[in-house]
């Protein structure tokens, strides 16, 4: 006599291996998605850093020197630009222990057309170039810079559109990001 | 007749040991899925920035008078660790509160814990602070693997200080020698807190006695004593003696003058040391450091009135020596006002001159906070 | 099918059972991590330097606008149409005020769309 009560107990436990397998499978892949958070946190530091390095670089060092950040804007010039790269670098790449970090940036400024009230940009340093696939955050500071005539040739020249020299406003806009 | 008892127990085991397994594979994937997210990117990372805004965003509390200020015996006065000079100046630390902060003897990781950390869980930490020098100060344990982490970019406000020597005699002589030869010699400071206080307003830059330690150096004292080789008996400036004998300080509020002690935690230091005299007189004196402690000026609730320091100096043979000050030879019942209030005193004023006083810098310097699962 | 018995079926019941609570732990976990982005993006997202940076050159903008008044409304008007196109913030900032109490007012204000802020400053 056949008798199939022997293949039950095999039978329910497959099943049950079956659906405790496809439930884990469903459940890791809809949790592995979320990592949201953290890239979001990644963001916030980078953004800290950021805002952090440009806040010091506007900092006097005393009562009788001006801000750096403030003298580059004044007068863009190559070397100026090189500054900036120094200093802002060596700031977001310092770190307590030994080994520096490898941010990189790309900084720019932002200022008003006085002819037709548009925003222009100008281009200040970059450790290397956004290639657009990069993860980037901003971190931006107020600078008022002053062309603040002295009456050389070119003076002006870096906001074109206003004379006389005189002091502007402008917003320095830097991206940070790892790679 | 079959007998199936047998084979239902081959089933049951079959059956049982594929369920097992499964069951066992998948509760094996449980820590996987947690490693994915583990908690410390998320509260870690979260307690460590809210670390580094309080220390590098806030001066902490109490303000007034400033928590670094207090001694260990009455630390239950600190409520929050705070670094920053001022609410209004974020990103510039304070020497004297990075020094206070990290100084030995705060009992890691407890008293760090209620004042910088918070929260009710045992976190491990480590803060660490770098200037632009390479000076290294940190406070912690060392980071495991798996860390929240900030790291703020600072400026340090460093304290300000001046030095008195042979420059400044050469170059103002009546201003610092003003007698002839005799025994008793005064040379006497100003500290004007309302002046400093109104002139810079900026926290940063500002100099107030009251929130920093404030230095003066008075150094070269030979070099004021005139050689005469001819008098009797001879003076010669490697020979002299030159005794402080005591340090008095003025309070001037309104126009009354009141003699505040120098307890003896603010005593000089004299002729190099690193630590300070135990007890004036100091009979051979060659150059004297004063520094006053933040804590001092909150003592004597000195925020709003001049306060002038008297250094009283003999001299033996009597000679011409270090002297701005025309007061009575009595030096322990010296009349302020008489003293202080006279053409022929001119007390040094530690004031925002950069050729008296070195001005308050800052310096780069970076802070990281690492924070993980404590307890163990 | 009649003839079976259905003594095994508590195995299946258990592989529910377990399955279940595999679901409910991946609730847990979504929620945890939902909680690591709300706080990173409130940190993101609240725009205290923005705030603090706006706020402060707003104050210096005098002093630094060279104690001139055209030259103060220049960089007044940069501020307002900057704020507006990289910021997507609206700035209102009127010129000071000399007040009876021998102090300058400065009304600042301060919008991007979430936050609103408004302050009064008084000079020292």
């Amino acid at each position: 006599m056949k008798n199939s009560d022997g293949q039950l107990y095999t039978i329910e436990g497959l099943a049950a291996a079956l659906v405790m397998l496809l439930t884990a499978y469903f459940v890791i892949n809809a949790t592995s998605v979320y990592t949201a958070g953290d890239t979001h946190i990644t963001d916030m530091q980078l953004e800290a850093l950021g805002t952090d390095a440009l806040r010091v670089m506007d900092a006097n060092e005393s009562r009788l020197t001006g801000s750096p950040l403030r003298n580059i804007i004044s007068n863009v010039t190559f070397t100026d630009n090189q500054t900036f790269g120094t200093m802002f670098g060596n700031l977001i790449n310092s770190r307590t222990g030994a080994a520096a970090d490898h941010i990189q940036y790309s900084a720019s400024y932002s200022y008003r057309d006085l002819g037709d009230n548009s925003m222009k940009s100008m281009f200040i340093n970059a450790s290397r170039n956004l290639s657009g696939g990069e993860h980037a955050v901003r971190a931006t500071k107020w600078v008022i810079a002053n062309v603040k005539g002295d009456g050389l040739p070119g003076d002006s020249s870096y906001i074109p559109g206003f004379s006389p020299p005189q002091n502007r406003s402008v917003l320095v806009e830097v991206l940070l990001w790892r790679d | 007749m079959t007998d199936d008892t047998g084979a239902l127990s081959i089933d049951f085991l079959v059956g049982f040991t594929i369920f097992l397994l499964a069951f066992i594979w998948v509760a094996s994937m449980i820590p996987g899925i947690m490693v994915g997210l583990q908690s410390y990117t998320i509260d870690y990372d979260a307690v460590a920035y809210r670390t580094g805004v309080i220390l590098v965003e806030d001066p902490g509390w109490p303000v007034s008078p400033p928590w670094e200020s207090f001694s260990d015996f009455q630390k239950s006065n600190m409520t929050r660790f705070g670094l920053a000079v001022s609410k209004d100046t974020p990103n510039i630390l304070s020497q004297d509160k990075v020094n206070r902060f990290f100084c030995t003897t705060f009992v890691y990781p407890d008293d760090y814990h209620t004042r910088a950390i918070f929260g009710d869980y045992p976190y491990g930490f480590n803060i660490s602070l770098k200037d632009a020098a390479g000076e290294y100060q940190s406070v912690g344990s060392i980071t495991p693997l798996g860390y929240g982490t900030i790291r703020r970019i600072v400026k340090i406000k460093g304290p300000s200080n001046a030095t008195i020597g042979t420059g400044n005699y050469a170059k103002y002589p009546s201003f610092y020698n003003k007698t002839e030869n005799v025994t008793t010699h005064v040379f006497s400071f100003l500290i004007d807190n309302p002046r400093l206080l109104d002139d810079v307003k900026n926290p940063a830059y500002q100099i107030d006695p009251a929130r920093e330690q404030l230095t003066i150096n008075v150094t070269d004292l030979r070099a004021t004593i005139t050689d005469y080789p001819t008098a009797v008996p001879p003076i010669e400036n490697m020979t002299s003696t030159i005794e402080l004998v005591n340090v008095r300080v003025y309070k001037k509020e309104g126009a009354l003058y009141s003699n505040v002690p120098l307890p003896a935690s603010e005593y000089p230091f004299v002729n190099g040391s690193s630590t300070r005299v135990t007890s004036m007189p100091v009979p051979h004196t060659d150059n004297v450091t004063i520094k006053l402690t933040p804590y001092y000026f909150d003592l004597m609730k000195a925020q709003n009135c001049q306060i002038y320091l008297a250094l009283g100096f003999n001299v033996t043979p009597p000679s011409t020596f270090l002297n701005n000050t025309q007061a009575l030879p009595d030096f322990n019942n010296l009349d302020a006002k008489l003293t202080f209030e006279n053409v022929n005193t001119t007390p040094f004023n530690y004031n925002y001159e950069v050729e008296n006083v070195t001005q308050p810098h800052l310096r780069d310097a970076v802070l990281e906070v690492a924070v993980w699962s404590g307890g163990g | 099918m009649a003839g079976l018995n259905d003594d095994a079926q508590w195995i299946v019941l258990m592989g529910f059972l377990v399955s279940f609570s595999f679901f409910f732990l991946a609730l847990v976990i979504n929620q945890s991590t939902v909680v690591g982005q709300t706080t990173a993006e409130s940190v993101i997202e609240f725009p205290k330097n923005d705030i603090r940076d706006t706020r402060e050159i707003m104050i210096r903008s005098w002093d630094l606008g060279n104690y001139n008044t055209v030259n103060y409304n220049t960089v007044k008007e940069d501020i307002k149409i900057i704020s507006k196109s990289r910021k997507n913030a609206v700035v209102k900032f009127d010129d000071r005020i000399w007040g009876n109490d021998m102090h300058f007012h400065y009304p600042l204000y301060y919008n991007n769309g979430v936050t609103e802020y408004y302050e009064n400053w008084t000079s020292l």
